[in-house]
């Protein structure tokens, strides 16, 4: 189930949010846990127990650790227990056919496909309970007694489908003393329509064009249309991601959770380092804690921590999609990131556009090799974005899409939210809201393109 | 308590507006055919586990909730709205284009169907290299008023693929009756709707004047016909883009006189279904929209000769139909056969005698339809 849709909020919506608020405190988690299974039952029902298995398998790890606290021996191999399972799960089921391919291609076997299909949210729900058992070893992390707390937690539904990558430590607080008050709840519905806003107006709108281009055709295209393409594939995938991010972020105060922010206006960094930390926050931390920090970070040595970064922008790539274009995708940043680090950084704080421009246009041709996934396509395309070539259809896209691309830019800095910072009229926001909220809904209704680009991650 | 209300207005109003459309929409019965629209809409689908782990069932719920919830008709022109406000000139696959035309969005045909069917009529050809036959592929608005499409758009080059088709035909024996050069001399007049994917009467009759011609037998001119205007005809391209801004089309029908009419073996009143007229989709008035086989005997035939019965046969689509009537002023018997529904002709081509077998296609029908196999044994 998808939160941009009429189902959602129509039936499941005021359905779960009625029946939370009406439950008594002491069974609010259980009722997470079973609306949760439901909401996960929508999209897919038989990987439901994968999922319950991994909630079961790191409880326990969780629980092992702590009654055998005093054997490091104990604590490794529970810890082992779970990294096994939760890895070798995501990598059978995301995996396993990457592998085969690349050994038939490099060795000439004639290996068969497996035939899987992605469990949904798998590549979600492994970080994070692998995170709190690694937390737990650590002990930095207390350890959840209650199995149903616990499980509410994984399967927590406005995050267990595209995060924003919640961990156990996160909420470990509020999921045992939580109130549900009117104040949150009302930031929290602001917040999610401002995410469904961003999803369906903006997102699904500016991401007909990048279709209609690739339907044409990367030969087809004039330069002009090119770069309107891509520049119009990188606003799709900042409002579709973050715009469900904070649609996560607001159902999670709504039940009174406060979830990590996401998305904090990556697109007016100044360096790719500081993109990094403004994009897909929850995933970067998480590759910082569990990979980078680990590996040594920037303990051991210059050189080791340029090969740090590669790994892990390497590994990166490689989590959102088993496919190679993808590890190149983390690769290419991770040169920069290098670049940056080795001399590139001093003056990029100290430009205020130049140093912009520099992280946009790192960042749009980035997309470019992340959204084109073959490579020889891949080659088309760059053609035709660095060499002219000439045309007059970009002269109709750009009619048709000229003032969604505004909206989109614009939106991308804090612009609204200072002004709304200080118009400070909560009325103003109520109307703008409704506004948005009813709009949303019209284009729900109508909608022949409804897709969600981070479903199979 | 009313500084309550002002403190929570966004919590009360959302919650609000999401209670009571969630209650309506489950209260209100479901609808089974949109007249905006002009299409079935999703019925409630029945729930199977099977269906579940399959998603199949998920996605049929899905579609019936969005086909069916409250105020639909509503949301979609709200929607329209929204598009023009961004300065949308497309919604849903159908262009804006200039003095309120709507145009279908096509930028590829698939070549493959196209190259199938024209290979089905070559194979016709040799058949039937005893019968004459004549062929005829119409342009699609969009081919012809092209001048009113938005500027930098590329729509499908139409004409080319016509051109290219009649040549073959020729080649391959066959006549080609090519009324692109009268629709493009007429392109200022109302030959096209606005709103709908089919060409008006007047464009209707300048391919009977130009058949008439290739075939050498006489027709009757237009001035001389007794025509009604039917009005607000919104047709097909609304029913999908819904423009807040559409100008509804005028259908015309002329009064010729049929002895008879059969379709389908069975006797019907007239040329026109009046029915039609008073409901959205106006077009499907003319001879009883699209079936199996219609014949009709004309009590009009101006080339009427005593003891001699001149017979045409039009293998047609929709576009056809409001072409056919006018086929009553030059022959005695006209049969009409939509391949959709008839399965084969070689028993009629058998049986009876045609002056001609006019094989007339939209070139948008020609590259879908998968029916055209059909009139070969």
């Amino acid at each position: 189930m998808v939160f941009s849709s009429i189902l959602f909020l129509f039936r499941f919506m005021p359905a779960a949010f009625l029946l939370y608020y009406l439950t008594p405190r002491r069974w609010k988690n259980l009722l997470l846990f079973l609306l949760s299974v439901l909401f996960y039952c929508w999209g897919e029902v038989r990987y439901v127990p994968l999922m319950l298995a991994s909630t079961l398998v790191n409880y326990a790890v969780g629980r092992g650790i702590e009654k055998f606290r005093r054997s490091k021996v104990a604590c490794r191999l529970f810890l082992a227990l779970s990294v096994t399972f939760n890895l070798g799960s995501l990598l059978f089921f995301k995996y396993a056919n990457f592998f085969i391919g690349n050994i038939n291609t490099f060795f000439g076997c004639g290996l068969g496909l497996l035939s899987v299909t992605l469990p949904l949210s798998i590549s979600f729900y492994t970080l994070r309970t692998m995170a709190y058992s690694i937390d737990v070893c650590r002990g930095n992390s207390p350890v959840e007694r209650d199995f149903i707390d616990f499980a509410a937690f994984v399967t927590l539904f406005p995050q267990l489908i595209a995060g924003p990558i919640v961990k156990y430590t996160d909420i470990s607080v509020e999921l045992k003393e939580r109130k549900v008050c009117a104040d949150q709840i009302q930031r929290g519905v602001f917040t999610f329509i401002m995410g469904l806003g961003s999803k369906v107006l903006i997102a699904d709108n500016i991401g007909s064009l990048w279709n209609e281009v690739e339907a044409l055709g990367f030969a087809n295209i004039s330069t002009p249309l090119a770069w309107m393409g891509v520049l119009a594939f990188s606003l799709q995938i900042y409002f579709d991601f973050g715009g469900y991010s904070l649609m996560a972020i607001g159902l999670g105060h709504m039940l009174g959770f406060e979830f990590p922010q996401n998305f904090n206006y990556p697109y007016i960094s100044k360096s790719v380092t500081e993109f990094w930390r403004r994009w897909h926050m929850t995933l970067g931390g998480w590759f910082r804690e569990y990979v980078y920090i680990p590996l040594g970070g920037n303990h051991k040595g210059k050189v080791r921590q340029y090969f740090n970064i590669f790994v892990v922008l390497a590994l990166i790539g490689f989590w959102h999609g088993a496919s190679w274009s993808f590890v190149c995708w983390g690769l290419y940043f991770a040169v920069f990131l290098c670049l940056e680090k080795m001399f590139l950084l001093k003056w990029l704080k100290k430009g205020r556009v130049w140093s912009r421009m520099y992280l946009l246009f790192t960042v749009v041709l980035g997309w470019a090799l992340f959204a084109v996934a073959d490579f020889g396509q891949l080659r088309q395309f760059l053609h035709r974005m660095f060499v002219f070539s000439p045309g007059m259809d970009w002269v109709y896209y750009l009619r048709n899409y000229g003032i969604t691309f505004i909206m989109g830019i614009l939106l991308s800095t804090p612009i609204l939210k200072r002004a709304q910072k200080r118009l400070n009229n909560p009325a103003a926001d109520a109307a703008f809201s409704v506004a948005v909220l009813v709009a949303s809904v019209a284009y729900l209704v109508d909608s022949s393109y409804n897709p969600f680009l981070y479903f199979r991650i | 308590m009313l500084k309550w209300a002002k403190k929570y207005m966004l919590l009360i109003l959302f919650w609000g507006f999401i209670g009571v459309f969630a209650l309506l929409d489950l209260l209100i019965p479901w609808r089974e055919f949109s007249e905006m629209e002009n299409r079935y809409l999703a019925r409630p689908p029945v729930f199977s586990t099977d269906g579940m782990i399959k998603n199949t069932y998920t996605q049929k719920y899905e579609e019936y909730i969005n086909d069916q919830f409250f105020l639909r008709d509503g949301w979609i022109t709200l929607k329209s709205i929204g598009e023009s406000a961004l300065g949308r000139i497309e919604n849903n696959g159908i262009i804006y284009g200039q003095d309120h035309y709507l145009f279908d969005k096509v930028t590829h045909m698939d070549l493959r169907q196209l190259e199938r069917n024209i290979g089905h009529i070559e194979m016709f050809l040799q058949n039937y290299s005893d019968k004459h036959i004549t062929l005829t592929l119409i342009p699609n608005s969009y081919a012809v008023l092209g001048d009113k499409l938005p500027a930098g758009f590329n729509a499908f080059d139409q004409l080319s693929v016509i051109q290219e088709y009649n040549d073959r035909v020729r080649a391959a024996g066959g006549n080609v009756c090519d009324i692109v050069p009268a629709l493009m001399e007429h392109s200022g007049e109302y030959i096209y709707y606005r709103t709908d994917h089919h060409w008006t009467t007047t464009g209707a009759y300048l391919a009977y004047e130009a058949y008439a011609n290739s075939l050498g037998v006489g027709y009757k001119n237009l001035s001389g016909m007794n025509g009604y205007e039917v009005e607000d005809f919104l047709g097909t391209y609304y029913s999908k883009a819904k423009p807040f801004s559409a100008v509804p089309d005028s259908i015309t029908w002329y009064d010729i006189g049929a002895a008879s009419v059969m379709i389908d073996g069975q006797e019907y009143p007239g040329l026109y279904n009046w029915d039609m007229f008073q409901r959205r989709d106006k077009y499907a008035a003319f001879i009883y929209s699209n079936n199996g086989l219609t014949v009709i005997e004309s009590g009009a035939n101006l080339n009427h000769r005593a003891d001699e019965v001149s017979r045409v046969l039009v293998i047609k689509d929709s576009y056809g139909n409001s072409f056919v009537p006018f086929l009553l002023y030059s022959f005695d018997e006209v049969y009409a056969v939509d391949m959709r529904y008839l399965l084969d002709i070689d028993e009629l081509l058998d049986a009876v005698a045609f002056d001609d077998i006019y094989i007339l296609y939209n070139l948008a029908s020609f590259a879908q339809d998968t029916n055209v196999f059909r009139i070969n044994p």
